[in-house]
């Protein structure tokens, strides 16, 4: 066997079959990147080849190895403001839109799915204290659900690296965490201000649930779904949303791989996906 | 005015899946599109699921209703469901062909009994449609069906189609197929690009 | 000058890309309407070669889309399988300049955009 496991060819068309698969592109630059993951791949499948493998990937029924995969092939490491633009279309954008035509009895409904652990439904919550004046006017429930209960408790306990908040800036820092052992904890008026709930976006019974929310984060979640899943979930959140209801996806992730119900919107700070306010 | 902790993720409705088929049945031609949505999704676990919601598709004016109905037929997947989708290819709702194409996609050993017939099918549309399922259809005889096409369908369009994806799934097998092609269409400069291509990638695996 | 080419098929997009960069246009692309309509909320082109036939979103409501929800006015050719009439009549009323059927020949293609764009000084 020669050096190189991919050849230039075969690399094209996995890059080919991967965008059209997961939204994701990569380029002859990645290809370090790309290669050393996929052989990881290829030996741990005990595959002959490359080719081999590409042929394991494209047509196992399952789509399990391509889980596997994506999995390697997108770093997923989650922190305090992370993607934070969305969070700037959140204040600046989505919100001033869902108040003009919000029932003012009744709160915003905010939905983070998947929570994990808690980095970015604390983020948001900070965000609308620090950055959104709506704040005083109206009151906002903030839901985040993962389908793991055990990283759940972990968002719970709010306990974090100082590498996971070193993008949060040190006002807010002094102002919304306290030295414990272990790390930095978010004071409990923010850890109190999150409804953690367990939810399988896959059960029908536990996305039933979620009802009249404003605007859902569901970011870097459904790349990992097949794709008949990804678009059966995207058909439970457009029922969890109330009309003109927003959805943000992660960066590398785009609806129009998903499902063709929603409204592409473009904001100053971000491209976002609302629910049609009326049929079409 | 806060943030809030929230008390009302609590099922707001009785609306559960709990109900009986003929009740769901009847929520499928309710008034309301949202009862529509949810009737289409919990009406999978019933008898006659796919002709209720094939039934169902043709009348339905909205699109969201519409998209949960396949999502259903393409999870329940059996022959009935299957022969909805075929007549689907046949409609001249340009957006409805294509969701049927994606969720034949999806159904692999159903639509491989039925694959000869529609890539042999008169309308020339309905076998580059054949061709778009073969796309992400796991099954053995993609290839084979691909080199047939190549072969001999006479329509330039359905080889095309099939040529875009032999670059993709073909092995040397494809390659004579291949160049018997480029002598076929020799004045068409985009199956010498695309039959070019194919054979670059394949001998290049 | 910047095209945006939507077509399902990798092949046909690396097809029109060649010929549009060799004439020296820049090339964008798209794998459905969908996409589309993200790339061109973000991006200004000049000119829009889309398929009709995509999953997700159809070439049809692509332009209906574009040009309802005033996105861009800009040139569009739409290209189609079929030679059918009745797909002539729904590509301009969607918003179609021009329509041209499979397979298409560079020359042909040349022709068609330059007369839409004008000639791109490479």
């Amino acid at each position: 066997m020669s050096d190189q496991l991919i050849s230039d060819q075969e690399f094209d068309k996995f890059a080919e079959f991967f965008y059209r698969k997961t939204g994701i592109k990569f380029d002859k630059s990645k290809r370090y990147f790309v290669d050393k993951r996929v052989a990881e791949r290829v030996k741990a499948t005990d595959s002959e080849s490359f080719r081999h493998y590409f042929t394991t990937l494209r047509f196992q029924a399952s789509g399990e190895e391509l889980q596997k995969l994506t999995n390697l092939l997108t770093v997923n490491e989650t922190y305090f403001m992370r993607e934070d633009y969305q969070f700037r279309c959140l204040i600046d954008s989505m919100l001033p839109d869902v108040i003009t035509r919000h029932d003012p009895n009744k709160p915003i409904r905010i939905w983070c799915i998947p929570s994990s652990s808690g980095e970015e439904p604390y983020s948001i919550a900070m965000y609308l204290l620090e950055e959104w004046d709506g704040i005083d006017k109206w009151d906002v429930e903030l839901i985040a659900s993962d389908i793991d209960t055990q990283i759940l408790e972990t968002a719970k306990r709010g306990i974090y690296s100082e590498r996971s908040i070193r993008n949060v800036p040190s006002t807010w820092k002094r102002r919304y965490f306290r030295d414990v052992t272990g790390g930095q904890q978010v004071i409990e008026d923010i850890r109190d201000a999150v409804e953690f709930t367990r939810v399988n976006l896959s059960e029908p019974a536990d996305v039933r649930a979620m009802r009249n929310i404003d605007i859902i984060f569901c970011r870097n979640l459904l790349i990992y779904f097949d794709d008949l899943s990804r678009k059966v979930a995207a058909e439970y959140m457009f029922e969890a949303l109330s009309p003109g209801g927003y959805i943000c996806l992660g960066h590398t992730e785009s609806m129009g791989r998903i499902s063709p119900l929603y409204r592409v919107k473009k904001f100053p700070a971000a491209i976002v996906y609302q629910r049609p306010l009326e049929a079409k | 005015m806060a943030l809030k902790k929230s008390n009302t993720t609590a099922p707001e409705e009785t609306q559960s899946s709990q109900r009986d088929c003929s009740e769901i049945s009847k929520d499928l031609i309710s008034e309301d599109p949202s009862k529509r949505r949810w009737a289409a999704r919990d009406i999978v676990s019933c008898a006659h699921a796919s002709v209720m919601l094939l039934d169902q598709l043709e009348a339905e004016k909205d699109m969201s209703v519409k998209q949960v109905i396949l999502s259903s037929l393409t999870q329940i997947g059996d022959t009935e469901a299957v022969n909805g989708l075929v007549r689907c290819l046949r409609t001249e709702d340009v957006s409805l062909r294509n969701e049927a194409i994606e969720a034949m996609k999806h159904l692999p050993r159903e639509v491989a009994s039925i694959m000869a017939s529609l890539l042999n099918d008169p309308d020339p549309d309905v076998r580059i449609f054949a061709v778009n399922i073969l796309e992400s259809l796991c099954h053995p005889d993609v290839e084979q069906w691909l080199i047939d096409v190549i072969r001999d369908d006479e329509h330039v369009n359905v080889c095309a189609t099939a040529v875009d994806l032999l670059g993709e799934v073909g092995s040397e097998k494809s390659e004579p197929a291949l160049l018997a092609l480029k002598e076929r269409f020799t004045d068409e400069p985009y199956i010498q690009f695309a039959a070019d291509l194919a054979i670059k990638r394949i001998i290049g695996s | 000058m910047k095209v945006l080419i939507v077509d399902d098929a990798s092949t046909v997009r690396m097809y029109h890309r060649n010929v549009l960069e060799a004439a020296g246009y820049v090339v964008d692309e798209a794998v459905n309407g969908l996409e589309a309509l993200e790339k061109a909320l973000e991006n200004t082109f000049d000119l829009y070669i889309v398929d009709i036939n995509m999953p997700k979103m159809d070439g049809y409501e692509f332009l209906m889309q574009l040009r309802s929800e005033d996105i861009d006015q800009a040139p569009a050719i739409m290209v189609s399988t079929e030679a059918a009439e009745l797909d002539h009549t729904k590509a301009f009323t969607a918003g179609a300049n021009l329509y041209m059927v499979k397979p298409i020949k560079p020359l042909q293609m040349m022709t068609y955009v330059r007369l839409l764009v004008g000639e791109e000084s490479v």
